[in-house]
């Protein structure tokens, strides 16, 4: 003890003990001391004229909450934002997670099947490497759906006990199909390797119809608040099973499960990007490269079909009030396509150019790649088109001028029978980019390969006739035909995509590879596309959610229960936009955590003594 | 040494531009906030030249009939335009004064479609609309200034506000309607 520093802390605690010590004597003595005793008497010294008014007042306030009864309150407000926007940002929010969950393992057991039946080990790597993403978006997605369910019950209470009244019977299986999901998504993912192939395979498809089933009824809830069924003209439920198999119900499932895998695709391209720019090998850059296509494979293969489960979605809602449909395309929405033209375009101009940068992977590509500038001419033509507005935002001078909203030349371009023309080139056009890809470095054997690229030229040539043939003759005929005319001109594109991919299945079996695929040598900027395509994509569904929804305006269920809240307003649609993109801007910083919870898979194990970089012995 | 922006960082960059991108275009196509539509509370004692106002403002407003139709516009539609609608209420459907016929279209809309357009109106009194039968009487007093001369009044009965089956109450004629006892003959009945 000769450190001097050491004796002044050491003073320095004997005194605070001292201080502590004679405190605790002075409040001991304190307590203990003699005082005299008081006498209350009969009605209390202190109960002065202001003390028994307050005692009557809180006896009155306890008396009346006594007997008042109890009341629901028909809403509640949630602080700053509002309750509208608190729900809308949770819903959303659940949305894009639940849609990831629900796709990824869709894909992820197809490309294991693959994988099992060629007996090609990367696939059913690939196929792991997606699952990996999956355990934990599922929890965040289960966040998201009791945050949701929650704040509509605390916000909007009348309304939730309405709906739950409605389908009642639909929320056990719900409960239990959750369970069961929980249990074939932890089994399939932690039992990768452990079991016979066909056993993993049936965990994955138990995987994949319990999560169908878990969106269908959802969406039976959802679809019934935009065109309710099996409900008195006051609400009083009739038929649940009416009531689920509403109008929109199954367009909405339809076009939730080919969206999904859009979706899931493109987030799992972004993913694969995102590790092949931190690659630091030849060998992780070529899986990750791969990887990419796959997704981007899967998005495009769920995008081209996504228009016409929309059209058949917005054909429904006409059906079930042309009112809703009108709201929808031609008032308070119509503008909201426009919007959505613009991001659908930038989706098929940056999948084509992902294509076209991707050719430079294979040797010879030089021919295939020429093509495909004048299809990317084709493609931003109909971009064009397409998000042409048929009334135009002028001052009165230039209206006068134009003598009319519309503009003498372009507005002819902004009537649906130019949109819905343009929108079907476009996916004919991008399919055919597509097919252009896929037959790079291939060269076909079979002895009919002259007559089978002559027949594919040649549907697609009818079909792109077809559909712009009955584009100008809509022209000149009354709504009533023209409206009927979109139905045959996706027919034409559907049959062309189906027949030529067929003819080209046949044409390239047995093909010779004349050239090689060098997978990773495909320029950075490719996979910023990748990443552009999934924010692009969530965005849209943001959007398109919000139109799905926003469509009922001042009704919780469409003619059956009114919003009387604050919130029964519909926003500007610059302010709905505001909030998609909040939310695009949240999904992507989680999206982000969970890519980088996967990652940490692949990483050493943290050892106590090794320096950072250095490996653990 | 040369400075690298970090992989994060630039994608971070990415995501918020092209957000930022999209927010930019929704800030660019013209902005209107609806709001629910207020309740307009109709007396019992205004006149004709008032309920024309009210009918307009509802038309426009709570009876949404400008979401599906026009005023003078002429070309493929989708819905008839409303130009000249008294004049042609007068004779469309046999037996039906122009009241008559504005109201028909009103409660039943998908009795008589008007060639060359497709059924599609909803039923004006039920939700989601829901008019009350005043308000409907005010609209039919705004269309009758539509290539006519209104002549409704609140008291004006036909055989869709309790009034007479086949009605006939307002009176083609121009002088406020008397309501109409039950038992006046039946007009127009089933309808193509």
């Amino acid at each position: 003890m000769r450190s001097p520093r050491a004796r002044i802390a050491l003073a320095l605690l004997a005194g605070v003990l001292a201080l502590a010590a004679l405190g605790r004597i002075v409040a001991w003595l304190v307590s203990n001391e003699y005082r005299m005793p008081e006498r209350v008497t009969e009605g209390r010294a202190d109960e002065t004229p202001r003390a028994r008014g307050l005692a009557d007042e809180k006896a009155a306030d306890e008396k009346k909450a006594m007997e008042t009864p109890y009341q629901e309150p028909e809403y509640r407000r949630f602080p700053v934002i509002g309750s509208r926007t608190a729900v809308w940002v949770a819903a959303q929010l659940h949305l894009l997670f639940a849609a990831f969950v629900l796709a990824v393992p869709l894909f992820a057991f197809i490309i294991e099947a693959i994988g099992w039946k060629t007996g090609d080990k990367r696939y059913d790597r690939l196929a792991y490497e997606f699952t990996r993403l999956m355990s934990v978006s599922f929890s965040l997605t289960a966040t998201f759906g009791a945050a949701l369910t929650f704040l509509l019950i605390i916000l909007y209470p009348k309304f939730t006990t309405y709906l739950m009244d409605v389908f009642s019977p639909t929320f056990l299986p719900y409960v239990l199909l959750f369970f069961f999901e929980a249990f074939f998504l932890y089994t399939y993912y932690y039992g990768w390797g452990k079991f016979h192939p066909l056993v993993h395979l049936g965990l994955g498809l138990g995987l994949n119809v319990v999560g169908t089933c878990i969106m269908v009824i959802a969406n039976a809830w959802l679809t019934f608040m935009t065109s309710p069924a099996g409900v008195s003209e006051k609400g009083a439920v009739i038929s649940v099973w009416a009531a689920v198999h509403n109008y929109t119900w199954m367009p909405i499932n339809i076009h939730r499960f080919i969206a999904n895998i859009a979706f899931g695709g493109s987030v799992a391209a972004a993913y694969a990007a995102f590790k092949f720019l931190q690659a630091t090998s030849d060998e992780e850059r070529a899986h990750y490269d791969w990887m990419g296509y796959i997704g981007n494979f899967v998005a495009i293969a769920g995008f081209l079909p996504l228009p016409f489960a929309g059209y058949w979605l917005a054909k429904e809602i006409y059906a079930f009030s042309q009112t809703l449909g009108l709201t929808m395309m031609g008032g308070a929405f119509s503008w909201l396509f426009i919007i959505q033209a613009v991001l659908i375009g930038n989706l098929f101009l940056a999948v084509n150019y992902y294509l076209w940068l991707g050719m430079g992977r294979i040797e010879g590509a030089q021919h295939f790649q020429r093509l495909i500038k004048y299809l990317l001419i084709g493609i931003a033509v109909c971009f064009m088109i397409w998000a042409t507005p048929r009334s135009i935002i002028a001052t009165v001078s230039e209206v006068r001028a134009m003598g009319g909203s519309a503009h003498p030349m372009l507005g002819y371009l902004g009537v649906m029978s130019a949109k819905n023309t343009a929108v079907n080139i476009l996916i004919l056009t991008t399919f055919m980019s597509f097919l252009l890809y896929r037959r790079t470095g291939k060269v076909a054997t079979v002895a009919w390969k002259r007559a089978g690229n002559i027949a594919q030229l040649a549907i697609f040539g009818l079909a792109s006739a077809n559909v712009i043939f009955l584009g100008i003759y809509g022209y000149f005929v009354e709504a009533t035909v023209r409206i009927g005319l979109s139905v045959p001109q996706v027919l034409s594109v559907l049959i062309a995509m189906v027949s030529i991919t067929v003819i080209d299945i046949f044409l390239f079996r047995g093909a010779r590879m004349d050239a090689e695929v060098r997978w990773g040598r495909i320029p950075a900027i490719a996979q910023y596309v990748l990443i552009f395509i999934a924010v692009t994509f969530t965005w849209l569904m943001g959007l398109m959610g919000y139109v799905r929804s926003g469509l009922r305006q001042h009704w919780h269920v469409y003619g059956v229960m009114r919003d009387r809240s604050v919130d029964a307003y519909t926003p500007t649609l610059g302010d709905a936009t505001i909030i998609v993109s909040w939310t695009v801007i949240v999904f992507f910083l989680l999206i982000g955590f969970v890519f980088w919870l996967a990652s940490l898979h692949d990483k050493k194990d943290w050892e106590a003594g090794a320096r950072p970089g250095e490996a653990a012995p | 040494m040369t400075f690298r922006v970090p992989l994060v960082a630039r994608l971070g960059v990415l995501v918020v531009a092209t957000t930022l991108f999209y927010t930019y275009v929704g800030q660019m196509v013209p902005q209107k906030q609806v709001l629910p539509p207020v309740e307009i509370e109709i007396r019992k004692d205004i006149g004709t030249a008032e309920m024309v106002s009210l009918g307009r403002e509802i038309a426009d407003g709570k009876g949404l009939c400008f979401t599906c139709h026009t005023i003078g516009k002429k070309g493929a539609l989708r819905f008839p335009d409303l130009e000249g609608v008294a004049s042609r209420a007068r004779t469309r459907e046999p037996g039906l004064s122009e009241v008559e016929y504005l109201a028909h279209s009103m409660y039943e809309p998908d009795a008589y479609i008007v060639q060359g357009f497709n059924p599609g109106m909803p039923v004006i009194n039920k939700p989601p609309i829901g008019l009350t039968d005043d308000e409907i009487l005010c609209v039919i007093a705004y269309l009758q200034t539509l290539g006519g001369t209104p002549t409704v009044t609140l008291q004006t009965k036909h055989r869709w506000n309790a009034g007479a089956p086949g009605g006939g109450a307002a009176a083609a004629g121009g002088a406020p309607a008397a309501p109409v006892a039950a038992g006046t003959a039946p007009v127009g009945g089933a309808k193509p």
